[in-house]
């Protein structure tokens, strides 16, 4: 019993320092010795325009995320239940729309992910520690990009609704002629 | 003759501060865990940091509800088109964080050997 759990806590051991050396390599590897200067001389600059970044987007989030959110409650859901209380067939829009929905949960939580990882990156001392703050720079980075990826995506899906419901009212004015 | 006072007895105001303090202490990291997890530190522009853009945001949106009861016919879903193309308009007016301003390019400290 006393062995197995040697091995197990061994085992342990060696698999965190393995991470924790495969972290440092990734990040040292990113990162030239000319660039390591550049990023402590212009430390503070740096700082800065992370900064208002992070402030400008933040406002984005704030001022889109609501007009994301109010087109689904305030056009797509009351249209499609205008659809249902007059029993007509909604299936196509009501896809649509939960696929919205879910884009839009996954653009919250993008922006969450790429939020903190921006605060995180700002709190590291890139006088002290440029690997670090490139690493998480770079992780930052690549958050923006799949957050940006879901505006597209959200972008996609207006356009697809507007679509069903223009095959929707072809539909419906070849059944009422 | 004097009564016997148990330490608790004694020390029950302390004890009922400490315990006071310890759920109010509690009950203030539940929050903060929740305001930071749930998202809403991320639109909390009244933060420090976001007071130079917090004037900016918008009050109100700008989408005019559509009703949800009535009959269906080609006018209102005519009618129904016309307002949501408005609406999209003003949702796709802009291509939100687009670009790449976390570039090292951009940033000024170059590219990384790697890429």
């Amino acid at each position: 019993m006393r062995r197995a759990l040697s091995i197990i806590s061994l085992s342990v051991l060696m698999t965190g320092f393995l991470f924790a050396f495969t972290d440092v390599k990734v990040g040292a590897e990113d990162l030239t010795p000319d660039q390591s200067a550049q990023i402590k001389a212009n430390c503070v600059s740096i700082k800065n325009s992370v900064s208002q970044l992070h402030a400008s987007d933040a406002l984005l989030r704030v001022n889109r995320g609501q007009t994301y959110e109010a087109v689904a409650g305030k056009l797509m859901d009351p249209f499609n239940s205008r659809l249902a209380s007059n029993q007509l067939d909604n299936r196509a829009m009501t896809a649509v729309t939960s696929d919205y929905r879910t884009s839009l949960d996954a653009f919250r939580n993008d922006y969450i992910a790429y939020e903190q990882k921006l605060s995180a990156t700002l709190r590291i001392d890139c006088t002290a520690k440029p690997n670090s703050f490139h690493a998480s720079l770079v992780e930052a980075r690549e958050l923006r990009a799949k957050v940006h990826a879901d505006v597209l995506r959200l972008h996609q899906l207006l356009d697809d609704y507007h679509s069903s419901v223009s095959d929707f009212l072809l539909n419906y004015e070849r059944v009422s002629q | 003759m004097e009564e016997k006072i148990s330490f608790w007895d004694r020390h029950r105001l302390s004890l009922l501060l400490v315990i006071t303090v310890g759920i109010a202490t509690v009950l203030t990291c539940v929050s903060v865990a929740i305001y930071n997890m749930s998202g809403a530190a991320q639109l909390d522009l009244s933060r420090p940091g976001y007071l130079s853009v917090s004037s900016q945001a918008e009050k109100t949106d700008s989408i005019n509800g559509y009703s949800s009861t009535g009959s269906v016919n080609k006018q209102t879903i005519q009618s129904f088109l016309k307002q949501y193309d408005e609406q999209i308009q003003k949702a796709k007016s802009v291509d939100a964080f687009s670009g790449d301003p976390l570039n090292p390019d951009v940033l000024e400290f170059g590219t990384p050997a790697s890429e």
